[in-house]
Formats: C-alpha cells, sequence, structure tokens
C-alpha cells in the first residue's frame, strides 16, 4: 500500500481518503524542508577554526569573566604593552616605548604612528588616557585592580602619561583592554549601562589582530581579520577569519579534529590524550599556565554558615588529610597534571612557595581519623558518622558540584567515598557555575570543587583571599588580618625579590589555614593540526599553552599550510548517509509493493 | 466484611491467575520480573555495595575502564567502581521509585476518580476539567520544571512522577466508578440508607479494584522511563545510583567514544527488561479484566 | 473555548510555580554580578514585587502576551531569543522523525492487523514493543556508538560539520547527514504508538457489519482492505499524529541531549544544569502551548477529514 498507488486506485472514489493523503504529504514536505538554522559563511576564505567546549559568559570585557570572553579580548583589543610570549615580559603594543621616572611613579607611552580602530577612526592618547580614568572612576571590575591608583594625562596625540598614587610594581606593564571612546562615550558614564553593553559583540570595533563579526551565544564566535591592525605593519592579514566553535560535548571536539573539522581544540579530556596522540597529523600538548583546580571549604565569613565542625581548623586539615589527591591526578587527568599544595597565583612557577613536608596535606585517613578522635568528634551513635564533641549535629556537609566542570561530578562521588572514610557524611547538591558563584557569596555549602586560572602579576589571585573581597571574588569565604597586612605590603613592593619572599609568606599562610585545598595544577589539554596551520607558540615558553593564554600571541603569528587550511571537509560519508536514507524509503515502498502483488495471488 | 463476599473475591482471584497462568505473555512478564524483584532484594548477597565506592574501588586494586573480560562480570567504569555492583544496586532504586511512584499515581488517581465519580454534579465536573488540563500539560516538561525546583532526591522524584502521572487513572477510575453506580445493586444499597463512605467501601472499592490493579502495573513502566529520564538528564539524586544514573555517569565520562560497551548496555538492558514485563504483565490483566479491549498500554 | 481556558491554567500555573516558589527572582537574576542596591530596587518595582500577588500575575500576563519571557541565566539573552533560535532544529528533526514514524507506524500496524496472529503480525508486535519500552536517550547512545564511533559512518554530534564553509544545498546535505542518526532514534521510538493504534483500530474496524457485507459480495480482499477498512481505521491515527506534534516537541529533550542536536530539547537540558529558571519556565510555557495548539488542530482535521463528525 504505497502511497502512490492507494493514490491512483483511489482517484475520484473516497473524499476521505484523498484527503488523508494530501494531509500527509504536506506533513512530510512541512517536515522535510523545515528550515534549519543556517551560518552563513563565504566559501573562499581561509578560516582557523578552534575547537572548546566552555561557553563565553558576555564579550563586554568590563564585566565578563570567563576565559573564553578573555581569549576574544585577547585578538579584538590591543593593549598599550604587549607580553612577551615566552616570560610575559612587557614589550611594546600600541606603545612602541616607554620611560619610567626615577621614582618609579611616573611611566610616559609613546604611541605607535597612524594607530587606527578596526572602522577607520583614529586611536590616539585621548583613548588611552580616557580608557584608563574612566574604568578607574567607573570602578569596572575587570580592570580597577590594575588602574585603582592611576591618573592618566594626555601630553600629546601620541604621548600619554600615567602618574600611580603608591608605589606600583606591575608597572610599566599596561594590559587593561582599550575600548573604542568613539562608541562607548554615551555610556560609559553609566555602570549598568557600560556593564551591561554587549562590548565587542555589539560594536564589532577593536583595534586587535581580529575583530568579532559575529557570536552566537553556546554556539561560535567568528572573528575577521583586522586590517588596520599595527603588527600587521602594512602587510595583507596572513589568513582571513578565526570561527570559535562551542563543543557541548568534548568527545565531539575530539572526533572533530581528528576529522579536520576544526584546525586546534582547547580543553578537551585527559582520557582522550592517547588516542589524540597516535594521530600523524595532531600535536598534543600540556599547557601549564598556573591554572588549578581546589576543594574549598567554607570559612564562615559569609552569611550562610558552614557546619559548625568546619569553623575548627583541625577538622579543615583533617578532610584534606582525607582527600587522595594523587588519585584524582592518576584516574581523571591519566598524569596529565602536577601536584600542588598551595595555591597557584600567577602564570609563573617562581610565586609559589614551598610547603614543609610535615605540614602538607599528605592523603592519609587515619591520620586524618585521629586527629578529629583528638578534637573530640566522635561517632557517638554508631552510624558511621561522626558528631560534634558534646555529641549535637552529626558532621554531614554539603558538598557543591558545578555542573558546568567535567571531573567535578566525579569529584563528587569520590567526595562521598573519602569523607565516608573518616566518618563524615556528604550529601551533594548541583549548580551550574553561575549558580555556585552566588552559592559561595550567600555562604550557603560546605564544600566545592571548582578552579582557577590566575593572570601573570599574582596581586588580583592573591587580592581575592582578602577580606575587602569577601562577597564578591574571595570564595573561601575566609579572612585573616595578617594576610591582608602582607597583602598590602606585596601591592606596592618595587624589589622583586622581596616581592616574592612577601608573597610566600601569605601563601603558606593560606596554606596553613586548610580553607583551600588545591588539588593539581592543572594544564589546558591542547591538539592542534600539523597540516593546515603552522608557527603555534606557547606563553610562557616550553610549559605554557599555545591558545587560551595570557595575551594568546599565536593567532597573530600563525600563517596558514598550502591549500589545506581551512576547508570545511564534507566527507563522502555525507553521501553515504543520504544514500542509506534514500534506501531505507525506498526499501519501505518496495516492500509495501510486494505485499500487494502477493495480496493480488492470494 | 461477609464471608460471602470474601468468598467471591477468592473466587474472583483464582478465576484470574487462572486465565493469567495461560497467557504466555503474561507468565513471560510475570517471571522476568520475579528475577529483577529478586535480584534486587538479593543485591548485598549479590555484589558488595562496597564496590560502588569509588575510594574502596582504587584501594581494593580495580582496573580503570575495564572491559567484562578483565573484571568479570561487567568490568568497571572511569573511577574503577564495579559496574555489575552498580547494575544490581541500581536495580533497587529504580524499582523502588518505579513502584513508589505508581503507589503515589493510582492513589491519587483513584481518589480523584472514585469522589469525581461517584459525588457527581459540579464536584465532578470540577475535578474532571482539572483533569483534563493536567492531561494537556506535556507530562516530561511538568516533570522536569518540578524536580528542578523541587531538587535532587530520590522522595522528589517520586513525587514528581506521582502528581504529574495521575490524569489518566483519574478518568479511567471515574469510568467504571460510573458504571457500578449504574448497576441495580447499589441503588438497593442506597435505597436500604447506607452511608456514602458505605457504599463506596462495600460495593464500589471491591468493583474498581481489578481496573486499577491492571491500571497500576501499566503506571509503573511510565514511572521506572520517567525516573530514567529525569537521572539521565541530571536531576536525579546524586547519592542513589540508580540505572538511569549510571547512564548518566557513562554519557558524561566518555563512555560512548570509548566503546565502553559495558558501562550503558547492562542498565539500558535493566531498564528494557522491567518494562517490558509489566508491559506484558499489564496487557494480560486488561484482556483478563476486559477481553474486548486490545490496546496499546 | 476550552483551549483558551486550558491555557489559562497553564498560565496560572506557570506563574504560580515560578514566581512563589522561588524566593527571590530579582537577585537570582544578577548570580555573580556586583549591581547596585537602586538597580535591584528599580527592577523590583518594574516587576511589581511588591505589589499584592493578583498584581503580580496581571503583570506576568502583560509581560507573557509581549513575549517577554525574562532572561536566561545562562546566557543572559532573552528567554524568547533563546528559544526561537532553537525551534528550527527541533521542528525539523522532530517533524521528520514523527512523519517517517506516523507513515512506517502505520503501514506496520495495517499489516499486523491484516494478518492478525500471522509471524508478521507477532514479529511486528513484539518489535515495536521493544522499542516502544526502551528509554528513547538509550536507543540513541547505542546507535550513536555503533553508527559513529565503531563504524564511523555519521558524526557523533551537532547540526553540522565544525567550522564548515558550506552554503545551500551542500549545508542543506552536510545538516540532513548530521540529523540522520537522532531521526532513526526518534522514528523507531516513536513508531510502536502508531504500529499498535493503527492495529488495534483496524482490528475494530474489520469488525463491523459493512466490511463483512463487502467481503461477501466477493469484492476482493485488497480492495475491501484499501477502500474500506483503512481509511476508517486512519481517522484515530491521524488524531493521533496531530495530538502527537504537540508532545514530540517535548519529546526529544533527552535525545537531543544524547546527539548535541541544538533545538529545544537541548536547550531544556542545558537549561537543568543550571537551574535556569527563567528559561525552563519559557520553555515549559512553549511547550504547553504546542500540545493545547495541536489537540485544537486535531479536532479541526478530524472534522474536516470525516464531515459526519460535528465540531463539538
Amino acid at each position: 500500500m504505497g502511497i502512490h498507488s492507494l493514490w491512483s486506485k483511489l482517484n475520484g472514489e473516497s473524499i476521505l481518503m484523498r484527503r488523508l493523503v494530501v494531509l500527509m504529504t504536506v506533513a512530510l514536505a512541512a517536515a522535510l524542508l523545515a528550515p534549519i538554522a543556517s551560518a552563513q559563511e563565504d566559501g573562499d576564505l581561509v578560516t582557523l577554526r578552534v575547537g572548546l567546549t566552555q561557553d563565553w559568559d558576555t564579550l563586554n570585557p568590563t564585566a565578563g569573566f570567563s576565559v573564553p570572553s578573555y581569549e576574544v579580548w585577547n585578538l579584538h583589543y590591543a593593549t598599550l604593552t604587549d607580553k612577551a610570549p615566552d616570560d610575559f615580559a612587557p614589550v611594546p603594543g600600541l606603545a612602541e616605548s616607554w620611560e619610567t621616572s626615577d621614582d618609579g611613579l611616573t611611566v610616559t607611552y609613546t604611541l605607535r604612528e597612524g594607530l587606527l580602530w578596526s572602522d577607520g577612526e583614529p586611536l590616539t592618547a585621548d583613548d588611552v588616557a580616557w580608557n584608563i580614568n574612566t574604568a578607574r572612576d567607573q570602578g569596572w571590575d575587570n580592570m580597577i585592580s590594575t588602574v585603582q591608583n592611576i591618573e592618566a594625562t594626555v601630553v600629546d596625540a601620541r604621548t600619554v602619561q600615567l602618574v600611580s598614587s603608591v608605589p606600583d610594581p606591575k608597572l610599566p606593564t599596561m594590559d587593561v583592554y582599550l575600548v573604542p571612546r568613539h562608541i562607548w562615550e554615551p555610556i560609559a558614564t553609566d555602570y549598568d549601562a557600560a556593564t551591561q553593553y554587549e562590548g565587542a559583540d555589539a560594536d564589532g570595533v577593536g583595534s586587535g589582530p581580529f575583530v568579532v563579526s559575529e557570536f552566537t551565544q553556546g554556539q561560535s564566535v567568528v572573528m575577521t581579520a583586522n586590517p588596520n591592525y599595527w603588527g600587521w605593519e602594512g602587510e595583507e592579514p596572513p589568513y582571513d577569519q578565526i570561527i570559535f566553535r562551542l563543543f557541548d560535548n568534548p568527545d565531539a571536539m575530539v572526533a572533530a579534529i581528528q576529522q579536520g573539522e576544526v584546525d586546534a581544540a582547547h580543553g578537551f579530556p585527559a582520557s582522550s590524550w592517547d588516542a589524540l596522540d597516535a594521530e600523524e597529523n595532531i600535536e598534543v600538548l600540556e599547557g601549564h599556565q598556573g591554572g588549578f583546580d581546589e576543594i574549598a571549604i567554607n570559612g564562615g565569613a559569609a552569611e550562610g554558615q558552614p557546619h559548625p565542625a568546619l569553623l575548627d581548623v583541625n577538622v579543615r586539615a583533617a578532610i584534606a588529610h582525607g582527600i587522595d589527591r594523587a588519585a584524582v591526578i592518576e584516574d581523571l587527568w591519566f598524569g596529565h597534571a602536577e601536584p600542588l599544595e598551595t595555591l597557584s597565583p600567577s602564570a609563573l612557577r617562581k610565586w609559589i612557595p614551598e610547603i614543609s613536608s610535615d605540614s602538607q596535606f599528605s592523603y592519609d585517613p587515619d591520620l586524618a581519623n585521629q586527629m578529629l578522635d583528638e578534637g573530640g568528634y566522635m561517632d557517638s551513635d554508631g552510624d558511621g558518622v561522626r558528631e560534634m564533641p558534646d555529641g549535637s549535629s552529626p558532621i554531614l556537609i554539603r558538598h557543591a558540584v558545578n555542573t558546568d566542570g567535567d571531573l567535578a561530578g566525579s569529584i563528587g562521588d569520590l567526595m562521598v567515598g573519602w569523607m565516608g572514610e573518616i566518618g563524615i557524611g556528604v550529601t551533594l547538591e548541583s549548580y551550574d557555575q553561575d549558580a555556585l558563584f552566588q552559592v559561595i557569596i550567600d555562604g550557603t555549602y560546605d564544600t566545592f570543587y571548582w578552579g582557577w586560572v590566575p593572570f601573570v602579576d599574582p596581586d588580583p589571585m592573591l587580592s581575592y583571599f582578602t577580606a575587602a573581597e569577601i562577597g564578591n571574588f574571595n570564595d573561601a569565604n575566609w579572612s585573616d588580618p595578617r594576610y591582608d597586612e602582607l597583602y598590602a605590603e606585596q601591592n606596592q613592593e618595587l624589589d622583586p625579590d622581596r616581592r616574592v619572599e612577601i608573597v610566600h609568606e601569605m601563601l603558606t599562610l593560606f596554606h596553613d589555614a586548610a580553607v583551600y585545598i588545591p588539588m593539581y595544577l592543572g594544564p589546558d589539554l591542547q591538539a592542534y593540526r600539523t597540516d593546515t596551520f603552522e608557527g603555534w607558540v606557547k606563553q610562557p615558553a616550553d610549559i605554557g599553552p599555545i591558545m587560551f593564554s595570557n595575551s594568546s600571541p599565536s593567532y597573530a603569528l600563525v600563517t596558514p599550510i598550502g591549500e589545506g587550511a581551512g576547508e570545511g571537509s564534507v566527507n563522502w560519508l555525507l553521501w553515504g548517509g543520504i544514500a542509506a536514507g534514500v534506501i531505507i524509503i525506498v526499501g519501505a515502498f518496495l516492500a509495501m509493493r510486494s505485499r500487494s502483488t502477493e495480496d493480488e495471488r492470494e | 466484611m461477609t464471608s460471602i463476599a470474601m468468598q467471591r473475591r477468592r473466587a474472583t482471584a483464582s478465576r484470574v491467575w487462572k486465565q493469567f497462568r495461560s497467557s504466555r505473555q503474561g507468565m513471560i512478564g510475570l517471571g522476568v520480573l520475579l528475577l529483577f524483584v529478586l535480584m534486587a532484594l538479593a543485591a548485598p548477597l549479590l555484589a558488595d555495595a562496597r564496590e560502588l565506592n569509588p575510594v574502596f574501588a582504587r584501594a581494593s586494586g580495580n582496573p580503570q575502564w575495564a572491559p567484562p573480560s578483565d573484571f568479570p562480570p561487567l568490568g568497571t567504569d572511569h573511577i574503577r567502581r564495579s559496574v555489575w555492583a552498580q547494575f544490581v544496586w541500581g536495580s533497587r532504586v529504580s524499582l523502588f521509585v518505579g513502584l513508589a511512584a505508581t503507589v503515589l499515581t493510582i492513589l491519587i488517581g483513584s481518589v480523584v476518580g472514585i469522589v469525581s465519580g461517584f459525588v457527581g454534579g459540579r464536584v465532578d465536573a470540577f475535578m474532571m476539567r482539572v483533569t483534563e488540563w493536567f492531561l494537556v500539560i506535556p507530562f516530561l516538561p511538568l516533570a522536569i520544571v518540578l524536580a528542578s525546583v523541587l531538587g535532587r532526591s530520590v522522595w522528589n522524584i517520586i513525587f514528581v512522577i506521582g502528581v504529574t502521572s495521575w490524569p489518566s487513572t483519574a478518568r479511567l477510575v471515574r469510568a467504571q466508578v460510573l458504571t457500578v453506580k449504574q448497576r441495580l445493586f447499589v441503588d438497593r444499597a442506597r435505597s436500604l440508607g447506607a452511608s456514602g463512605s458505605h457504599i463506596v467501601g462495600r460495593h464500589i472499592l471491591p468493583n474498581v479494584m481489578g481496573l486499577i490493579l491492571a491500571n497500576a502495573t501499566l503506571a509503573v513502566p511510565i514511572s521506572i522511563l520517567t525516573e530514567t529520564t529525569l537521572s539521565f538528564l541530571g536531576l536525579g539524586d546524586p547519592t542513589a545510583a540508580s540505572w538511569g544514573k549510571t547512564l548518566e555517569e557513562a554519557f558524561v565520562n566518555g563512555a560512548m567514544v570509548r566503546n565502553a560497551w559495558w558501562y550503558f548496555l547492562p542498565a539500558g538492558l535493566g531498564i528494557l527488561a522491567v518494562v517490558l514485563a509489566f508491559t506484558l504483565i499489564g496487557r494480560t490483566l486488561e484482556e483478563i479484566a476486559n477481553p474486548r479491549l486490545i490496546r496499546a498500554r | 473555548m476550552g483551549s483558551a481556558i486550558t491555557l489559562v491554567f497553564v498560565l496560572v500555573f506557570n506563574f504560580f510555580l515560578f514566581r512563589v516558589v522561588q524566593t527571590d527572582p530579582i537577585g537570582s537574576l544578577f548570580r555573580g554580578r556586583n549591581v547596585p542596591a537602586e538597580t535591584i530596587a528599580n527592577l523590583r518595582e518594574s516587576f511589581g514585587l511588591d505589589e499584592p500577588l493578583w498584581t503580580q500575575f496581571l503583570l506576568y500576563l502583560r509581560e507573557t502576551a509581549q513575549l517577554n519571557l525574562g532572561i536566561s541565566y545562562q546566557t543572559r539573552q532573552p528567554v524568547w531569543d533563546e528559544i526561537v533560535t532553537a525551534i528550527p532544529a527541533t521542528v525539523a528533526l522532530v517533524g521528520v522523525s514523527a512523519v517517517l514514524s506516523a507513515v512506517i507506524g502505520t503501514i506496520g500496524g495495517i499489516v499486523a492487523a491484516w494478518r492478525r496472529n500471522s509471524w508478521k503480525d507477532h514479529s511486528i508486535t513484539s518489535g515495536t514493543m521493544v522499542f516502544y519500552s526502551m528509554p528513547d536517550f538509550w536507543l540513541g547512545m547505542i546507535l550513536l556508538v555503533g553508527f559513529a564511533v565503531v563504524l564511523g559512518w555519521f558524526p557523533v554530534g551537532g547540526i553540522s560539520t565544525a567550522g564548515s564553509s558550506a552554503t545551500g544545498l551542500e549545508l542543506l546535505l552536510d545538516q540532513l547527514y548530521h540529523m540522520f542518526l537522532p531521526a532513526l532514534t526518534l522514528t523507531l521510538a516513536y513508531l510502536g504508538e502508531y504500529t499498535l493504534v493503527t492495529r488495534s483500530s483496524l482490528l475494530d474496524v474489520m469488525g463491523e457489519d459493512y466490511l463483512t457485507v463487502a467481503r461477501a459480495k466477493g469484492l476482493r480482499d485488497k480492495v475491501v482492505r484499501n477502500r474500506h477498512a483503512v481509511p476508517n481505521a486512519l481517522l484515530p491515527v491521524v488524531t493521533l499524529t496531530a495530538i502527537n506534534f504537540g508532545f514530540v516537541l517535548s519529546g526529544a529533550i533527552a535525545v537531543e541531549a544524547v546527539f548535541s542536536w541544538p533545538g529545544l530539547g537541548k536547550a531544556t537540558a542545558d537549561a537543568i544544569r543550571g537551574p535556569d529558571l527563567p528559561m525552563l519556565q519559557g520553555l515549559f510555557l512553549l511547550f504547553s502551548s504546542a500540545v493545547i495548539v495541536f489537540n485544537l488542530i486535531a479536532d479541526l482535521t478530524y472534522s474536516w477529514l470525516d464531515p459526519r463528525v460535528e465540531q463539538a
């Protein structure tokens, strides 16, 4: 009973049947022709395609915080000084040179000649000074720690002078993203308007090597080469555009780079390392830039309180001893992460202090049990969960699972197991990263697992654990006056060696408080195809990632190889798939026809 | 309750069982179901519960991502836990949630159906309106929305399934109550001055009980599948390892790309077997209760 | 009229579920952001949160009527925009699967009923019941592992080849290629219902008098089947199809998640992880409205197909 044969046989005989057939045909046609979302791309452009697994939050450089957003800003907005790929040392950016006064408080920058925004407007000292002063006055979150003590003045169109009211070890590096004044001026004085603006996505005007031309949240960012970028030195850009493609499923990204659908992939799962490493045209790397993950214990400074037992530093230390970090490195990272004992505040290793072996939180459940016993936290009712020394409230802690993290679910399962060994009960609660942020501010959790990727200068990371950041970035909900004192001291210490010493003291103190149990130094696992683009650089040298680094220098340096670059390969399997579909449909019809003849024989 | 009524009921039960026994599909379903119930009850004998604990699994030297040949009978997962232990203990959670949610569904549905059918009038009209509304609201999104608002726990899942899937039961029970009500003996009982509750308890309930039970067997598969889907979408209880949660963890941790079939096949087959078993039993019971009825579940 | 009342019920339900259960809708709008207290106060006012509940409800109705469903927590975009972007992918996937399963399922049902108790009947009935009894996403996982991972014939997910610069027909073919596995999954999963309903409906019709008469008059078996039995038996199937179209929009949630298919289902799965309540609320409203609209369409289609049926 193929529809066609029915139609001819029933011609003019049954209104009902005809209408049924019409209905089905219309439905099928409508379904097949239903518009599928279509991206408009020009076929002839040379494109670098980069896969990633984390979504952008907003492309507004004053307000966003996700790593992929920083990657876009690194390309879209040029900075006054650039960072050397090797060691992040300040090198000429928009400024071709600078001079620092003897007291270190004043730096005078000279801009390159003929700088233009991507829309052709001139980029002058006025833009620079306006950006720094506005960010300071408005208190824009992402810039404030860099510019809070700085006053910028225009000397002439190519000269800008920065005066810091206090000694500032970060200068002459000036890496705040500079937004186009001629576009931002009307909204910049209203904090809400400025921070809710869509940024690079709304105007597409930048000064870096590539500028945003299309942004679809949850899917992709397309960036087009900016002909006015100073770094091209008047030459044609080496390729036309970059497409950042978000994969919800990291495994799909792995398959995509294997099949040549993307040229590079950032943040693939450690479990795929061997598979990618085995591919002939794919290079894999561990990109270390100080990123780490931690299990944080609620220090009790927020309004919501942790379980009372967690306010005892010995209980926190016991929990730390109960966590098997080597197991995580081995089982979840397949050995591609490194042990870490206190937080890593910078992309450079020199800032991490050595923690003496007897105060390290080695995995030792027996010691942890002993510590809890000595503290009087006994399991008085024999249910396997310890109680407070007075026998009240069993130690049942709420562990927050970040549903945006790849490993968070497994860490949650492990947390239940680890704590079970030392008589602490765990309930798991799930939040995405935004919700978790709020939960942390509210203090309505006991522990969570999350991570950081620090900047180059340790100052921002260190500032997060001061009292002033409680309710904002201080996700330990902990503070200590001594730590705050040391923080203020290093913030103005111009002697580099002395500053390292102070930072080491701070981080040792922070370690001993046991509110933050660093799990490991986790690299960004990246892969790139060797047959499409070449010239990737690591930042910092040798150990760093090739992209999603502090200033992402690779994109302006790589060049396409021959013809292969940028061609999306729709392989022959596409046609195989279509053929299979056609065969199924035709087969169904034939089957029906043969059944018809069978019927006639009867 | 009079002994005559008891006898009559016992006779009915044995008649149903006789008919049921002669149905091949019914007996297959019952057999499979008994197997799984037995497994759930005997879980502690079949697999060490500590194998569900990744810390224990690591300490006892389990391999990671081991296929069944390296770690019989069903291999291990991404954090070295035995898949067999997850399968056995998961059957407990899945069956428990499925049954408990069904009890709630049937309870709500029957109460609404009986009250609506028996009282009639405005109450009936109002209750049926509400039932229709609930029938129209797509079931899975409603369950998702409720579970998201309530939070992740076994009891919330049971509650969510219960309060979202009762309307079809309510309609069915109401129709049956109306038929029973028409029958003469109810009128006679009423004319003798019996109270409403007496009539419901003595005459209506016994007569709709069979239908309610048949309906319950058909509601269990829906409950189990819903629990599975909710768990897979991350709304399950994170500390109760149901089959749905096993599937979620397998999916999230890349079992598919590794072709670690031993991680996600057993749980899915378990669900398939239990759902099919309940469906077969339910269809058989339905055919016994209403021989003219040959329909989809 | 009935549909309108149902819609109002959905709105009331939606309002209470989210506005009453949720303690502070404004606070959660700004998670993770440093927002001046003044702004929050202004927003509270514009949401009418200081007003009595019924005023809030009227405000909610007004906003909903203007398709202002709030801002997604996750993407910070208007919920309606997010939903509109996701609709085409779901309509295409679910539409194709629904039509295919309706057509194939109906044919299977007809065959099964016409040859009742034959081996064909038994294999069709039990085969479709097995597909009907498994979690649809699990079927998807198995097809994905088999055809995409082991055999490598199909992509492991997404709607088009990443970074491809294809346009026009080439893009459409690429998308159909990506659609194959999820569509196959949903087709197999929906098949059973159509087969079983067609089968029982046809069995009912076949028991009716006029067919017996027609057969007795010596009309060929096939003619009787095609001209009399099937058209009448298909009526309930058409209704089922129309109603299902409403439900299937939401039916692909887990399957879309498995295949990373960027439609409403995946949007729901993503919103769950937050939970992104404004997004869930908007999606729920859309799914419910779809069912109501398609119920209405089912009624209308039914009376158009069979003029004997008076519209209620």
